[in-house]
């Protein structure tokens, strides 16, 4: 659940545990959500789903590398348009397209990572942010392959098909089912990498690089890698989400792609999963919720960020961490978060 | 010097400068198998800046360091410490202060259990059982340096003795061939002083790991060292058994200041 090993006080035997019930409820809300909500909202879950899997690249660097990396909308930007155009030119299905969007971005994100792990710290934010604005420049600018500002429209609905069977998600609350599963699967593989003796490498490195080093890490190499699949995860999340909304322009690469990610997992708490799902849930539902109100919407985004910052400086994650201890019947004695 | 025997370490001419400071000046140094070897010197005599020069953290202006006979010059830091199992410390200890000591030495034994990079991202059974193999390991030297009481508290909670211990207790790890200290005494209570030196002696008669240790503590280079090296300003000023470097003129000169 979170990456840093405490030490679990005994628990307290009177109480119950309440962990397994937590649990067990909200699957439950996650799998009947579509059927009470309104369509809105429910649309506005997809989003928050479909975010999750380029917060997850995110939070591998940030969370557990330590390197603040902006490239992620560049690499979901690239899955989208990859995944569109392979779409209309080549009418192939949404599973090729993904697959092809992810190793796509795989391998884009080798060139790009290589000098760009050379710098460290703020340079190497701002290398990632002109990946990020490259990427723009190219969509808005190869006319004959994006359509520039136009962008690609109509793109199908994703389709899934088995053995002769095929289903399309073809309304929100057939997308959300379809956006579930793909994202617990992405977390489940997210989980797999980070609890590998690589993720304990790359939190290593996070916490002490030259350290790392000296004990034998290549620590290029795993930055190199920890790059690579987050790039991974933007471009599977760019791909089912322009099968979702079915365009793929320009404004992909806007700032607001990049800042949705950050805030997810800073918000939600780097370095933790269960933190950034929790985050993208918050920040998309909230972002997408307060449209209701559309001329104070920004301003209300805004303040909740405020409120963020100066109440859960570390995220949610932490707190999250105190209920689940509480629901396990831990008592916590100091915090040392 | 030269008995025919190759040594663990050999450095010859090893140079540093930085802008008009020669930190490092042409020094000739090596180790000899199962040696402990002290290396002292006033403060900024360019100890710490061998140390770097000699692991692949710095780059040396000119000079040559041989690993048991292959030359590992231009090697950085993390191939010299997994390929030549060569581990050094730093004079400021680091810890990864977040995890908990028995974490910090299972990191310390990867790269040396697992044999690429690509194979730490299994998630197998085999990487499990090479896990749990690098934990008992982990749990053996976690009470061969007392660290046991603790072992599961974030190393950052901890006291700079217990910091170290867990240092060295990390670099103890792979089966190292030459282990490189830098002050690994400083700062820390007498008591935990002899539970280092214990341990260094272990480390040395039992695991077969020699030493190079920059040490300013007199009474511990004596007690510890079969030879020492003495550094002023860069220049490797004498060396000889630790009776003999103290009785030196020049060295006593060098310690007063001139
Ligand atoms: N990165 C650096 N940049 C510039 N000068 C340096 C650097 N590292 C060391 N020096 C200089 O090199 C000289 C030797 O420093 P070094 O730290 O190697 O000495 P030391 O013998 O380890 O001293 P101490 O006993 O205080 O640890 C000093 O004059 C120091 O200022
Ligand atoms: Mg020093």
């Amino acid at each position: 659940m979170n990456n840093t090993p405490l030490s679990t006080t005994a628990s307290d035997p009177k109480r119950r545990n309440l962990r397994a019930p937590i649990v067990i409820a909200l699957a439950v809300v996650a799998l009947g959500a579509p059927m009470v909500l309104g369509t809105y909202a429910v649309h506005a879950m997809v989003i928050a789903l479909i975010f999750l899997l380029p917060a997850h690249g995110l939070n591998l660097l940030v969370g557990y590398t330590g390197m603040l990396s902006l490239a992620q909308a560049a690499f979901f930007g690239l899955g989208a348009y990859a995944s569109a155009l392979m779409s209309i030119h080549l009418g192939t299905s949404f599973p090729v397209n993904m697959l092809a969007a992810i190793a796509l971005a795989c391998v884009i994100a080798v060139p790009l990572g290589i000098p760009a792990l050379r710098l460290r710290d703020t340079s190497f934010v701002m290398c990632t942010l002109g990946f990020v604005i490259i990427g723009q420049a190219i969509s808005k600018n190869w006319i004959s392959v994006t359509r520039g500002d136009m962008g690609l429209n109509n793109i199908d609905k994703p389709t899934v098909g088995l053995a002769g069977y095929s289903w399309t998600a073809s309304n929100p609350v057939e997308a959300y089912y379809l956006a579930l599963v793909l994202a617990a699967f992405a977390t489940w593989v997210f989980w797999l990498v980070v609890r590998s003796p690589a993720g304990r490498n790359l939190v290593a490195i996070r916490e002490n690089e030259t350290l790392a080093e000296s004990l034998g890490i290549p620590t290029w190499n795993y930055r190199l890698a920890a790059f690579v699949i987050a790039a991974g995860f933007g471009g599977a999340g760019g791909s089912l989400y322009v099968h979702y909304i079915s365009v793929a322009s320009p404004l992909m690469f806007q700032t607001l792609y990049t800042t949705t990610m950050l805030i997810i997992v800073l918000g939600g708490g780097a370095g933790s999963i269960t933190g950034v799902i929790f985050g993208s849930f918050l920040f998309v539902a909230l972002s997408e919720g307060l449209r209701i109100a559309p001329e104070l919407r920004m301003i209300a985004y805004g303040l909740s960020l405020l409120i963020l910052v100066f109440r859960f400086p570390q995220g949610f994650a932490p707190f999250l961490m105190r209920i689940w201890d509480w629901a396990g019947g831990v008592d916590k004695k100091e915090g040392s978060a | 010097m030269t008995s025919g025997k190759v040594s663990v370490l050999d450095i010859k001419g090893l140079t540093k400068t930085y802008g008009a400071v020669t930190a490092v000046d042409n020094v000739d140094l090596h180790i000899d198998h199962g040696e402990i070897l002290g290396l002292i010197g006033p403060n900024g005599s360019g100890k710490s800046t061998f140390f770097d020069c000699s692991t692949g953290l710095a780059t040396p202006d000119s000079g040559s360091v041989s690993l048991e006979g292959s030359d590992i010059t231009n090697w950085s830091l993390n191939r010299i410490a997994r390929e030549g199992r060569m581990l050094r410390s730093f004079q400021k200890t680091v810890v990864f202060k977040k995890l908990d000591v028995e974490e910090n030495l299972v990191i310390a034994g990867q790269m040396f259990t697992f044999p690429s990079v690509l194979s730490t991202f299994s998630v197998g059974k085999r990487s499990r059982m090479r896990i749990e193999g690098l934990r008992k390991h982990a749990r053996e030297l976690i009470e061969l340096t007392g660290l046991g009481p603790v072992a599961h508290m974030a190393a950052g909670n901890l006291s700079g003795g217990q910091q170290k211990l867990i240092q060295f207790a990390s670099m103890l790890m792979p089966d190292p061939r030459l282990i490189m200290l830098d002050e690994p005494m400083a700062g820390i209570n007498p008591k935990l002083v002899e539970r280092v030196i214990d341990t260094i002696r272990y480390a040395n008669r039992e695991m077969g790991v020699s030493f190079l240790i920059i040490e300013h503590n007199i009474d511990v280079v004596t007690s510890l060292c079969s030879r020492a090296i003495v550094l002023d300003q860069g220049r490797k000023l004498c060396e000889g058994t630790p009776a003999e470097v103290i009785a030196n003129k020049q060295v006593r000169e060098a310690y007063l200041g001139g």
